[in-house]
């Protein structure tokens, strides 16, 4: 099929090696359910949690040095110091005084360290960033209790740059090499790979590739041969937005009289991403907080944009609607509890994610960088008054003014809201720093029907009637932007005549209801009558 | 993890005067690459194994940084040629500081250590 792709880089380290690629940015994180024996993340409590998380972060490099050569020693002796060093202790405990979540001040204090690095004049010192990341994921994964992932013997590992500790816990004795988008001959990753005889090459520039595609690196040469062909991707793509490109360009779903429908999914879990079939628009909510089983991965940059990145690169063109962390009030944040004045108050959604930016922040950077990878929007949960999307565009764009200084890849994402407090609803039109609106009929109806939230599920359907008259009157506020909806409402054919008679012609449903609203809408007329004959 | 800085605020032990010393002393960093990652590790290591607080200055600048931190250190730009100010205070100060002169006059050990360059 495709040619075969040759791109020249820096040799880091002799020899030629092929095999099967594998690409360091595909999720590693298992979901909870996919850890059961993982220790329930304790992220409160303290300095003693980080104390105990860098102990067990020294012991793992302690073991990873045992039998080592003397260069993996050294590597791994630099680590432990860092780990050891007071200064750093000192700066997570500073911030910690400043009432900052421990998990939160660590990773603050080294990302730091790491923004300094990377700034250095000579590449000797800005090499030594890797090896920060790389003792920061590490604390980060003991107070998670999960470790860093292998890869698989004799693969072509494929990424931005390679953290020491991975290089030294991955078997080189079936083969295999290295290509970095980056990197650095100076590396501590360079170093043990002329060590360790194991080709690498670093400078390619990102380059597409699947995961198990057959690649080649010639440390020789200093290039890169992607056997089964690829592109180069250009640092700066051309801003696109979304919101210019909701009109139904897949799926080709009409109503009985041939107004287009566009139906997307809803999904929790970067593997749902599966059912996106070609009839589907694309996803039109993704509820971060399913991937984020604990604050420690809240704090996890690199975790969070493997698993937007996954999503966004399994929808290809398609546009993917992630929302922000929805966490507080009924949806609890393992180690998120004993934040000072959360458990009373209504403190969920955006109001959360404002009060407590340190999340937020490490959020918008993990999105400003997936961005990149395709059609991705920003929605923020629990919107009420318009001054939160302000706040949160400013928090975007001071991360992404930091990740410009840090060379990293980004792009500013359209940032809209869910309309699921009755007061916004109804005051639609003074939001017009909103790119986009989706309607969450849950909070809706439980916020304008004055419903428990366990007894929503009954009040749902004699609630309907004003909950579809709130949309009806929002819809005609929102001043041709791009309006769905992602409720549970949505994905009940029972309410379908009175939304589509609303005005709505995006839905997003769980991908199981997608056959009953696909059917359900070609019976029907845009106005929500049912059509002639049915 | 902040009881170096804490340290400081408590009442001293009363010391006899031989143990108990402020000490500085001036070197220079004739290593050829400086102080990278494995040179650091054997100054901050040798650094921690005195009680007394260690800080260093570097070309003449009155930036003390704290000698115990490879974080510090490393980032201090020390290169070959640099004059090295290093000043201990506390129990050992001036053990530390004759230690810590000679493993910079020693080149750190590097030669000892499979004559690599770092």
């Amino acid at each position: 099929m495709a040619e075969p792709l040759r791109l020249t880089a820096k040799s880091a380290s002799p020899g030629i090696a092929s095999g099967p690629a594998f690409l360091a940015e595909e999720p590693k994180a298992p979901s909870a359910a996919e850890r059961p024996d993982a220790p329930a993340p304790s992220t409160v409590g303290g300095f003693g949690v980080l104390e105990t998380a860098i102990d067990i972060s020294i012991g793992e490099l302690e073991r990873l040095a045992e039998g080592a050569d003397a260069e993996s020693r050294d590597i791994i002796d630099f680590q432990i110091e860092v780990l050891r060093d007071p200064t750093i202790a000192e700066a997570t405990g500073a911030r910690m005084e400043a009432d900052e979540n421990v998990v939160f001040a660590w990773v603050a204090t080294l990302d730091a360290y790491i923004g300094e690095l990377e700034a250095a004049d000579e590449e000797q010192m800005r090499a030594r960033a890797v090896d920060i990341l790389d003792i920061k994921n590490r604390v980060l994964g003991a107070l998670a209790g999960t470790p860093i992932a292998d890869f698989p013997p004799g693969s072509v590992f494929v990424g931005k740059d390679m953290e020491p500790s991975r290089f030294l816990a991955h078997d080189w004795s079936k083969g295999g090499g290295i290509a970095l988008f980056a990197g650095s001959t100076a590396g501590h990753v360079a170093l043990l790979a002329r060590a360790k005889s194991v080709p690498m090459v670093v400078g390619t520039g990102r380059f597409s590739a699947a995961d198990g595609d057959p690649v080649s690196v010639d440390g020789d040469a200093g290039a890169v041969v992607l056997k089964a062909g690829g592109m180069l991707i250009p640092s700066l793509v051309p801003a696109r937005t979304s919101a210019t490109n909701t009109q139904a360009e897949s799926g080709e779903l009409r109503t009985a009289d041939g107004v287009a429908i566009q139906l997307s999914i809803n999904i929790n879990d970067p593997a749902e991403i599966d059912a996106l079939d070609p009839a589907t628009a694309g996803v039109g909510l993704m509820r971060s907080e399913f991937s984020v089983a604990s604050l420690a991965d809240a704090a996890n940059e690199e975790r969070q944009l493997a698993i937007y990145r996954r999503v966004l690169e399994q929808a290809g063109n398609r546009p993917v609607i992630i929302r922000m962390l929805d966490i507080g009030g009924d949806k609890p944040l393992a180690g998120l509890e004993d934040l000072p004045g959360l458990s009373a108050s209504g403190l969920r959604g955006i109001r959360l994610l404002l009060a407590r930016p340190e999340i937020a922040r490490v959020q918008a950077r993990a999105l400003l960088r997936a961005t990149v990878f395709g059609r991705l929007s920003v929605m923020l949960p629990m919107v009420t008054f318009p001054d939160e999307i302000d706040r949160m565009r400013d928090l975007f764009r001071e991360e992404a003014e930091k990740l410009g200084r840090r060379a990293l890849l980004h792009r500013m994402p359209p940032i809209g809201m869910m309309v699921e407090v009755p007061s916004a609803a109804l005051m639609l039109d003074t939001f017009g720093s909103a790119a986009f609106f989706s309607f969450g009929t849950n909070d809706l109806t439980q916020y304008l029907a004055a419903t428990a939230r366990d007894d929503i599920e009954a009040d749902t359907g004699k609630a309907a009637p004003a909950v579809v008259r709130l949309i009806a009157q929002a819809v005609k506020l929102t001043a041709g932007k791009p309006i769905s909806i992602c409720g549970d409402m949505a994905g009940d054919p029972r309410y379908l005549p009175g939304l589509l008679a609303a005005g709505l012609r995006h839905f997003s449903v769980a991908p199981v209801r997608r056959p009953a609203i696909r059917s359900a809408i070609i019976g029907l007329n845009a106005d929500g009558t049912r059509a002639a004959g049915e | 993890m902040t009881t170096g800085l804490r340290r400081e605020k408590q009442e001293p032990e009363p010391l006899p005067e031989p143990f108990k010393v402020n000490c500085q002393t001036e070197v220079e960093v004739k290593h050829g690459v400086g102080l990278h990652a494995r040179p650091s590790v054997t100054f901050t290591r040798l650094a921690k194994s005195f009680p007394c607080s260690i800080e260093i200055a570097v070309n003449g600048s009155d930036v003390w940084l704290n000698g115990k931190s490879i974080i510090k250190i490393m980032g201090a730009k020390i290169r070959k040629g640099s004059i090295l100010r290093i000043r201990a205070d506390g129990i050992l100060a001036e053990e530390a500081i004759r230690a810590l002169k000679e493993l910079i006059e020693r080149n750190f050990d590097e030669e000892k250590k499979h004559g690599r360059t770092a």
